[in-house]
């Protein structure tokens, strides 16, 4: 009996150690030029416009938040382990209590200011993600089935869109331009609103355009190296994704001043993707480098979002700015090594 | 065909790889042995670009590495140390981006990549994203990747552990012919058996130095006890708690 309970207590701290550590990399947001941003709007007296950004920044974090701790327990280990099948059982009803979610679902549902149809769709969304990670689809990987792309950067490029679609900015994104799109359906959004939304969706992608190759890890970045190709090509492989994203995202509202915000966010964005490189984790927000280079990078972009709004051909300007950043970057993507 | 001339590499204050000078012909096939932390991985990526030498001098191909970069990489195809594969791409995918990387047309990528993953038992396994492959399967990701573009020079780092002894076989056979057929082959291995039969020259490094160099047929009788004299000394000590209960 003292045996299983060391056992199930061993196992238990080393799961609570792991769901600690995952706490801490949620965190990543408040690098995020979204959050930056709200932040602002909070010291500058606006709360509406900081809960409003928060709302769609927790809405979004809310499903990989509610993931079943025990995933991180690899399988093998967990069947050559001398466990019973009680102690297996008493693992699987405990540790579900080491993620924080599972107490605020928990919480809401003896909470009695909360409609149980609130709880239940709550509920439900703390169930998709809990369940998500162990499907064996997301375990073989999503985004098997992409479109190609022409030229030799075919499988980059959709390496890159694959990556950019695991990033919590791409959702943050959608999340906010379908909002746009149904209150533009409905006739409910005015077109003065249409720059500042855009700028909105902008926001929540461009931190993503200062870790580029966050999610390639030590390996990617060698292959990178030993690659045959020019720095810029391996830039704009890079780049192709976010501006079709970006483009795709802002289409329900201004796509012109959408993509020169993605052009202006990414012309910004070279230097702290190639000479500052940072781990990103999937299902995480971005991190920008720094607060300055994400300010920097937000005024910029919101700039040429409103100066394309108002007169479109200054689109050009943008892409001269982002093929002259792309070119430059890429040689010095060449010039480092060791 | 590979030639490099007091090559260091310092990391602050550590020097892993010691003013190391060699020359390895066409068609050879060079094993280049050590223990953990000799410096053999610093070599392999100082030769291949990766990382560039402290001082020192080397070339590959004929093309200086720190100035021609580009023109040694589209001569070369390396198995990295941490194997360069993207979590995000297939098995599959990853080749045909190399075939498509090093301009291969369309039936000649086609025909190669089949026949490699066919000979790598990589066929069931290829649509595997690269992040959820096992180890080895990564590795013969990896050596595919090297091999496809028919280099000039192959850089294999570890190129036999965590391989299966059918395909670490093959692996073999296949070196042994493309060196036949005048492409040399730079590779680092623990495995020794392996490397002895294969292999026609033996470079040995122990601290960042050479301590060995010479080619097969100047080999003593076994290549192990060199290997444990210059390079490895062995260690013993009794775990006495790994007893019956």
């Amino acid at each position: 009996m003292a045996g299983r309970s060391l056992r199930l207590r061993a196992i238990l701290a080393a799961l609570w150690t792991a769901a600690r550590r995952d706490l801490k990399t949620v965190g990543s947001f408040s690098g995020n030029n979204l959050f930056v941003v709200s932040a602002a709007f909070l010291f500058l007296g606006d709360p509406g416009a900081f809960v409003a950004f928060s709302a769609f920044i927790g809405l979004v974090l809310f499903i990989p938040l509610s993931a079943d701790p025990l995933r991180v327990l690899p399988r093998d280990r967990l069947a050559v382990w001398p466990l019973s099948a009680g102690e297996l059982r008493w693992l699987r009803i405990l540790s579900p209590w080491l993620n924080p979610v599972t107490w605020l679902i928990a919480a809401l549902a003896v909470w009695k200011h909360v409609s149980i149809g609130l709880w239940a769709l709550a509920a439900g969304v703390f169930a998709i993600g809990f369940v998500l990670p162990s499907l064996p689809a997301a375990r073989k990987g999503i985004w098997r089935r992409l479109p190609n792309f022409p030229g030799p950067l075919n499988h980059l490029i959709r390496k890159n869109l694959r990556e950019t679609l695991s990033t919590l900015d791409f959702w943050c994104s959608a999340v906010v331009s379908a909002f746009c799109l149904g209150f533009r359906a409905a006739g409910l959004l005015p077109a003065e609103a249409l720059l500042p939304m855009t700028i909105v969706v902008m926001l929540a992608l461009s931190t993503y355009a200062q870790t580029l190759f966050g999610l390639d890890g030590d390996g990617g970045m060698t292959r990178y190296r030993l690659l045959p190709v020019p720095g810029w090509q391996i830039l704009a492989a890079k780049d192709v994704p976010f501006l079709l994203v970006s483009v795709l995202m802002t289409l329900p509202l201004a796509p012109a001043a959408g993509l020169a915000a993605a052009l202006s966010a990414l012309a910004m964005g070279h230097h702290a993707s190639v000479t500052h490189h940072s781990d990103q984790m999937r299902w995480r927000f971005s991190s920008g480098v720094s607060f300055g280079a994400g300010i920097f990078q937000v005024v910029v972009m919101s700039a040429a979002a409103a100066a394309v709004h108002a007169i479109p051909l200054l689109v050009v300007l943008c892409a001269g700015l982002y093929a002259w950043s792309t070119w430059w970057y890429g040689r010095v993507m060449e010039q480092q090594q060791g | 065909m590979i030639s490099c001339s007091q090559l260091t590499k310092r990391f602050g204050a550590v020097t892993a790889v010691n003013a190391l000078s060699l020359d390895v012909a066409k068609g050879t096939i060079c094993a280049f042995l050590g223990p953990n932390g000799a410096g053999k991985s610093t070599t392999v990526k100082m030769l291949s670009g990766l990382l560039a030498p402290t001082s020192g001098q080397a070339s590959v191909c004929g093309f200086d590495v720190a100035t021609h970069p580009l023109e040694v990489k589209r001569r070369i195809g390396v198995l990295p140390e941490s194997l360069g594969l993207f979590d995000d791409l297939t098995i599959q995918e990853h080749l045909l981006l190399t075939a498509q990387i090093y301009g291969l047309d369309k039936q000649q990528s086609r025909e190669r990549i089949e026949q490699l993953l066919r000979v790598l038992g990589l066929s069931e396994g290829r649509n595997t994203f690269a992040g959820y492959g096992s180890h080895g399967m990564r590795k013969k990701t990896a050596f595919a990747m090297a091999v496809l573009p028919n280099p000039e020079v192959l850089f294999l780092d570890e190129p036999f552990e965590a391989i299966d002894p059918a395909t670490s076989r093959i692996m073999r056979n296949l070196l042994v012919g493309a060196a036949a057929r005048g492409i040399t082959v730079f590779l680092t291995s623990h495995i020794l058996p392996v490397v002895e039969r294969i292999a026609h020259q033996f470079v040995m490094i122990r601290g960042g130095r050479i301590v060995w160099n010479s080619s097969a047929v100047e080999l003593p009788s076994s290549l192990e006890d060199l290997y444990l004299e210059l390079a490895e000394p062995p260690a013993s000590e009794e775990l006495d708690w790994l007893a019956a209960r």
